[in-house]
């Protein structure tokens, strides 16, 4: 990460807002999945592609903590800010929040954590698995608007859960940027994981390469192998079970590599150390949720 | 931003009357501009939250738990969601006390606020050397020992729920600070009122009733533990009850103020904390809920007493409690405060 990008992050460490937002438009995605756009007062800086935000449902509400979930889409309108969401409800807090209407509210605590490294050079090849693809198609935006193509590996398991995929076209198209698909079943694109499909047309990309990918955690270990193997950096948004995503509860460790942990407090970024996580283990929330691959230790994470 | 005084002037036009409560509270040598302080461990070392929270209007900020070397915390999973409550298995991860002097003591300074540091230790040995290096240091106005962290496995709180280990360890540590001292106390014991007890006779200044509850939450579906070492602190709404109840036999057994701590989600249950004798109280869980939350707390508390035309807090703590101690006993020619306030039945 370069030091302009280092302050800038440390910057905004400390410059989320807890804000009510609108829902503005919530519809169903196919497989399960829904959209949300939520409308926000401009008070919190506009997230960057790789930042979440915790989303709090307003009382009466089954569960207590608020729910982290990454941006998807980020557009500002005025002095309003809309954010987009793609989720899957799975859960009781999840369900909860699928069944808000247009104009109804929740608290929004946003923006959280560190986006992906956009700036750094090299073709950008976005690694999607299922809904790990919201916050690569924000991604794929930011690269668009800065005039730059990318590469883009959407993989899961059947042609129905490639959720968002017209989403992610329309976002390519502008660019002209490239898609790739797979399916585990073969039913759309490459017959195979997207991890086979990138190893196998990879040497065909403009060189060099850097991949940023977001999806489960089982996805994201093969990407962080693949990225070693090669000498290709690889930059992961990382998920954990959190409280407060404002790095002060310290309930989202992840282990650390041996290679972060040696190089641990040689390079203060600004940010109070004490949000950031210690030698042993990173913060989720804080450091995370993108990580360079090589910084975590892929056997111990879960 | 302004500080608020100890008077907290309400003036809401459309509010049934004007009017300010006099708020503050002294614990030993320390005065609070308010009780309400934020609870260790949930709220950092303040800086943290300082851009959306106006340090300087809270009672107090009291920081994670410090100890001598620094600590990694336990592996993850470290947080479980559980009805209406959250167990957490953190294993008091900090900066150890080097680097808590180094990068975290100037900055409380700093903070705007009434800092109370938290002192963790596996030994009455190792508290004494933390409170040798910082019980003198300014920008710490009282040090709460965490007697009770549920989440270690040696110092934790079964180690300290024996009375008279509490009693000696304060004795100890009492000469080596003249700021305040406050025992935290874990609920997990036979009995509160002992360990209050004891802690009163070591020279504590307060007693925090209470931490968490240990608690325990386990997948079905995956056949498995949630947390990493199986059992966990219970903390939110869920154990208001049982907090409040420990809580009120504290009161009851000392005439040290006794800090109220467990599942403080509104100003009403804060309220409710200082009706049954605690001095102060500590929010906890709900500042990861809303971070502002200790600060509308107290907002709400302070309409709610507006309204009644309650003008001292004192008047109001107590009062679902009355014990034979001068300051709280029942007034007999007016009744107490809880009967003036009840809604008169048809
Ligand atoms: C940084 C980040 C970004 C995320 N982005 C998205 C997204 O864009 N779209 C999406 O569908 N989901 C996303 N998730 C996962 C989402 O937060 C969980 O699905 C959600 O918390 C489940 O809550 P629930 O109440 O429905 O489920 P429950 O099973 O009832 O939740 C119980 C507890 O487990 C936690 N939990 C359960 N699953 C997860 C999980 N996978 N990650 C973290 N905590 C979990 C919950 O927060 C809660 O505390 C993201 C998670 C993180 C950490
Ligand atoms: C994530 C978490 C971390 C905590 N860490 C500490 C700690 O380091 N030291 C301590 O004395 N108490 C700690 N506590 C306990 C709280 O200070 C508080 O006493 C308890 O959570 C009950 O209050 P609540 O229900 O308002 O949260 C912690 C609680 C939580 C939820
Ligand atoms: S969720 Fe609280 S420290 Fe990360």
């Amino acid at each position: 990460m370069s030091a302009l990008a280092l302050q800038e992050n440390a910057a905004r460490a400390l410059a989320w807002r807890q804000v009510t937002a609108r829902v503005a438009r919530h519809q169903d995605y196919g497989a399960g999945h829904r959209w949300l756009d939520l409308v926000l007062p401009a008070v919190a800086p506009r997230p960057l592609a790789g930042q979440f935000v915790q989303l709090l449902l307003e009382a009466p509400s089954p569960v207590l903590l608020p729910r982290p979930m990454s941006v998807a889409a980020a557009a500002t309108r005025g002095d309003r800010l809309v954010l987009g969401f793609l989720y899957a409800p799975v859960g009781s807090g999840t369900r909860t929040l699928a069944a808000l209407e247009p104009g109804d509210h929740v608290e929004v605590l946003s923006p959280l954590g560190r986006g992906y490294p956009l700036e750094i050079k090299g073709t950008p090849v976005l690694v999607a698995g299922g809904r790990g693809v919201a916050p690569l198609l924000f991604a794929a935006d930011a690269l668009a608007r800065s005039g730059r193509r990318c590469e883009f590996f959407f993989g899961a398991r059947d042609r129905g859960r490639l959720v968002g995929l017209e989403e992610a076209r329309r976002r390519l198209d502008r660019m002209g940027s490239r898609l790739h698909l797979a399916t585990d079943d073969g039913s759309r694109g490459f017959h195979g994981t997207v991890m086979d499909l990138l190893d196998r047309v990879a040497l065909r990309l403009p060189q060099p390469l850097v991949i940023h990918a977001c999806g489960p955690h089982s996805m994201l270990k093969a990407v962080a192998r693949w990225g070693t193997g090669h000498g290709v950096p690889a930059y992961v948004a990382m998920e954990s079970i959190m409280a407060c995503g404002t790095g002060v509860c310290r309930g989202c460790p992840l282990p650390r590599s041996s290679q972060a942990r040696a190089a641990y407090g040689r390079s203060g970024d600004g940010v109070p150390p004490s949000l950031l996580g210690n030698r042993d283990y990173a913060m989720c929330c804080t450091e995370g949720p993108v990580f360079a691959a090589e910084d975590l230790d892929w056997e111990r994470v879960e | 931003m302004t500080k608020r005084p100890g008077l907290a002037e309400r003036s809401d036009p459309t509010g049934p009357r004007i009017g300010s409560v006099d708020l503050m509270v002294r614990i030993g040598p320390l005065t609070l501009l308010n009780p309400v302080l934020t609870a260790s461990g949930t709220f950092g070392y303040g800086d943290e939250y300082a851009h959306v929270v106006d340090l300087g209007t809270l009672g107090g900020v009291i920081t994670k738990t410090v100890t001598v070397k620094p600590r990694p915390g336990n592996p993850p999973t470290r947080i479980a969601e559980t009805p209406a409550g959250m167990l957490n298995s953190i294993g008091l991860e900090n900066v150890g006390l080097e680097r808590f002097r180094r990068e975290k003591l100037p900055k409380l300074r700093e903070l705007g606020a009434a800092v109370v540091a938290s002192l963790g230790g596996e030994t009455p040995r190792e508290l004494a050397r933390l409170m040798e290096a910082l019980g003198d240091e300014p920008g710490i106005g009282g040090f709460e020992i965490n007697f009770s962290c549920p989440n270690v496995s040696k110092g934790g709180a079964r180690y300290w729920a024996v009375p008279r280990r509490l009693e000696r360890t304060l004795l100890m540590l009492r000469p080596l600070t003249r700021r305040a001292l406050i025992a935290k106390l874990s609920p997990d014991v036979t009995s509160v009122a002992d360990l209050a007890k004891a802690c009163e006779q070591g020279g504590a200044d307060a007693v925090t009733a209470v931490n968490t509850f240990v608690g325990m939450s386990v997948d079905l579906d995956h056949v498995r533990n949630r947390l990493n070492r199986s059992t966990g602190g219970l903390s939110g709404p869920a154990i208001k009850p049982l907090a409040l109840a420990r809580c009120w036999e504290a009161a009851a057994a000392v005439a040290i103020p006794v800090i109220g701590s467990g599942g403080i989600m509104s100003g009403r249950d804060a309220l409710e904390f200082i009706g049954v004798g605690a001095a102060a109280v500590q929010v906890g869980t709900l500042s990861f809920v809303r971070p502002r939350g200790a600060g509308e707390v107290l907002d709400e508390m302070v309409a709610w007493l507006v309204e009644r035309g309650v003008r001292r807090l004192d008047d109001w703590r107590g009062s679902l409690a009355p014990r034979p101690d001068e300051a709280c006993a029942p007034r007999p020619s007016r009744g107490t405060l809880a009967e003036r306030l009840r809604p008169r039945r048809r």
